[in-house]
């Protein structure tokens, strides 16, 4: 079963990880790199992406003309997606327990940041053409 | 470019399966349509759609670095619903996906005109993160 694992923060959240020490920093991608070499090892890892940043980020909708309306102003409380592991597991508790891990990556000073990362299963049934 | 397409919903709107199942098949198929379309053009890249919102857990590290999960929810959280990964060549084209996508058709077949969330993703993850 498939389940992707998400990290979310507010653009205030995303503006104090760019105040942390470049040492810092590294040992916090150094960490989250050290789960996904244990994940590709034994065989759960599908795919990882950081997304850019949210000022970047635009919701749009289709008018009845079928044109794009672009939206880029965002409530300060809206959580973004800022970076996403997907992996194949066999029970949902592996899945908890991966996401315990990357929750536990080093924040400043090397203490764990403990962020709260969603967990979710995908469908059985995909929309993907075959 | 890679943009990554997310289709959100509040709790509150998670209650797709309740709509008459043609008008469910008619969206459906919107959709595969939309799929198939972007694989003849060579953008697709990836598609999911996510089991409901009350299967989401938030995972923290504990103390032990055991998963400590909590499926409790604000009601005002967003939580992604699906998502389509886009390999295109400007933002416009990623904007006009997503109001096509915005536009598949609800109950009685009304485009639902769903805001849909584009975002920029990296070519690659981080060489540090593999």
């Amino acid at each position: 079963m498939k389940y992707i694992l998400m990290m979310s923060g507010t653009q205030t959240g995303v503006a104090g990880y760019q105040t942390w020490s470049q040492s810092d920093r590294d040992k916090h991608m150094q960490a989250l790199g050290a789960v996904v070499k244990e994940l590709v090892k034994t065989g759960e890892f599908v795919a990882t992406q950081p997304l850019a940043e949210p000022k970047e980020a635009k919701v749009v909708r289709g008018e009845k003309n079928g044109l794009p309306v672009t939206d880029g102003v965002f409530p300060e409380s809206k959580e973004f997606l800022l970076g996403y592991w997907i992996v194949d597991v066999t029970t949902p508790e592996r899945a908890y327990a991966i996401a315990a891990q990357i929750s536990a990556a080093p924040g400043p000073g090397g203490i764990p940041t403990n962020m709260p990362i969603e967990v979710r299963q995908f469908m059985e049934s995909r929309t993907a053409p075959r | 470019m890679k943009y990554i397409l997310m289709m959100n919903t509040m709790r509150a709107g998670a209650g797709v399966p309740a709509w008459p199942k043609a008008d469910l098949q008619a969206h459906i198929g919107f959709m595969h349509n939309v799929n198939r379309d972007l694989h003849e053009a060579g953008e697709w890249v990836s598609a999911e759609g996510l089991s409901f919102p009350d299967q989401a857990r938030l995972v923290q590290t504990g103390k032990d670095g055991a998963p400590v999960t909590d499926g409790v929810f604000p009601e005002s959280k967003e939580f992604l619903a699906g998502f389509w990964i886009v390999d295109v060549d400007s933002p416009e084209r990623a904007y006009a996906i997503a109001a096509r996508i915005s536009t598949a058709p609800g109950p009685g077949g009304k485009p639902l005109n769903m805001p849909i969330e584009v975002r920029p993703i990296m070519s690659a993850p981080p060489q540090e993160m593999l």
